[in-house]
């Protein structure tokens, strides 16, 4: 249906793919949602990086 | 339990945390380099023989250190491994004639952090715009906070050039500030922001190209950031967890709770229920609840207990932070097999 639709007609204006602007209400709700994290990050597997290069890590088992 | 509701926070965690402290932590860490010429890196503290054995005791400030007399039991068996304690833990140390052997901050808020040390400049104007302390099940001390605040200044004032401390790169201004005036010994060190192998020029880079500090593993939060610093740091081989609830005591009002007022906003006091997450901790026979953020620390936490080379024993006695390989015993246990016998 749909390709026998395509190409039947030309619109008058063009059309472009616009992206809705967040409402006041996401906009409240992503800031409110901010405060909800923790008070820093959390990196999966990783312990200490002294600051020798031998202690960088080398994979996700390394620490 | 709101399983849709609280997984669906969980999993977003990483992400709000990110939102909410990234582009902070890096400018504080900025604006901080000033004063990395006082005091020194952590990496002084690597190994260093702080408190007798190879054990430690980390002291967080959860709901139970009101509940439980922790403080009292250290004393009387006559502990003397590493005392470790966070921010919010100190006066809780020092009222109960403790002086920890290290003190841990990290969080970059610029005011509320700095109420743990006291606050010089807290007046009625910051109390009316933000009622945090206020709120919590904490320390009842907190309900008349100036008086509260002056007490907190005075002990700290009074203790600080006997304290180590370990001060985040991205603490506040207020916090660096505050910790440099009351003459703490200062421990720079750097919070990892993401992990630098999968972000090469991440937050974690960056901070270690600015300072060249040690970076660490902070798990989400301050009272990780101890347990932490107990082993990898200090290298202590046996690491006691108390004050770690992770958790609010079944009962307490959810109007207590640390995320209560952004919570209310977003999903209203109809949908709390479906915030929080409800656990039965079968050691103590009893129901806890978490906020996402709380549950999340405890997910990292139980991960990285089975990363690392030291054994950890969560004495906290409640709350939900349990589970292999953490062993959840009594502190007098662990007390009785770590103190000196008399």
């Amino acid at each position: 249906m749909s390709d026998l639709l395509k190409g039947n007609y030309k619109l008058a204006q063009p059309v472009t793919d616009v992206q809705a602007a967040p409402t006041l209400e996401e906009k409240f709700e992503k800031e409110a949602l901010k405060r909800l994290g923790g008070s820093i990050a959390f990196v999966s597997k990783r312990k200490v990086i002294w600051d020798d290069e031998s202690d960088k890590p080398k994979d996700k088992t390394g620490g | 339990m709101g399983e849709t509701l609280a997984n669906e926070l969980l999993a977003r965690l990483p992400q709000l945390t990110q939102d909410r402290i990234g582009t902070l932590a890096l400018e504080n860490a900025r604006a901080n380099a000033p004063h990395f010429s006082h005091g020194q890196s952590i990496k002084a503290l690597r190994g260093a023989p702080i408190g007798k054995g190879d054990s430690a005791v980390v002291i967080a400030a959860g709901p139970s250190l009101h509940r439980k007399p922790y403080a009292k039991r250290i004393k009387e068996t006559g502990y003397e491994g590493a005392i470790v304690t966070t921010d919010s833990g100190l006066v809780y140390c020092l009222r109960n004639g403790i002086v920890p052997d290290l003190v841990v901050t990290i969080d970059p808020h610029a005011r509320r952090i700095v109420r743990w040390f006291g606050d010089p400049e807290l007046n009625e104007h910051h109390l009316a715009a933000d009622d945090y302390f206020k709120r919590q099940d904490m320390d009842q001390a907190f309900a008349d906070e100036l008086a509260y605040n002056r007490e907190v200044l005075a002990l700290i004032d009074e203790y600080g050039s006997r304290i180590r401390i370990a001060l985040s790169t991205v603490s506040s201004r207020e916090v660096v500030e505050r910790v440099i005036g009351a003459g703490m010994q200062v421990y720079w060190w750097n919070p990892m922001l993401d992990d630098m192998q999968d972000v090469p020029e991440g937050g974690t880079a960056e901070l270690l190209a600015l300072n060249g500090f040690p970076c660490i593993n902070a798990c989400g939060n301050v009272g990780a950031a101890c347990w932490m610093m107990a082993g990898e740091v200090l290298q202590k081989q046996h690491v006691a967890l108390v004050g770690m609830d992770m958790s609010y005591y079944d009962g307490t009002p959810y109007r207590n709770t640390q995320y209560y007022d952004v919570a209310v906003k977003i999903f209203g006091e109809d949908g709390l229920d479906d915030f929080f997450i409800r656990t039965y901790n079968p050691h103590v026979q009893a129901w806890f609840f978490s906020d996402p953020a709380y549950y999340w620390y405890r997910t990292a936490l139980l991960e990285m207990a089975g990363e690392v080379d030291f054994s950890t024993y969560n004495c906290t006695e409640g709350g939900v932070l349990f589970g292999d390989p953490i062993q959840f015993i009594p502190f007098d246990d662990f007390l009785a097999a770590q103190a000196p016998r008399r």
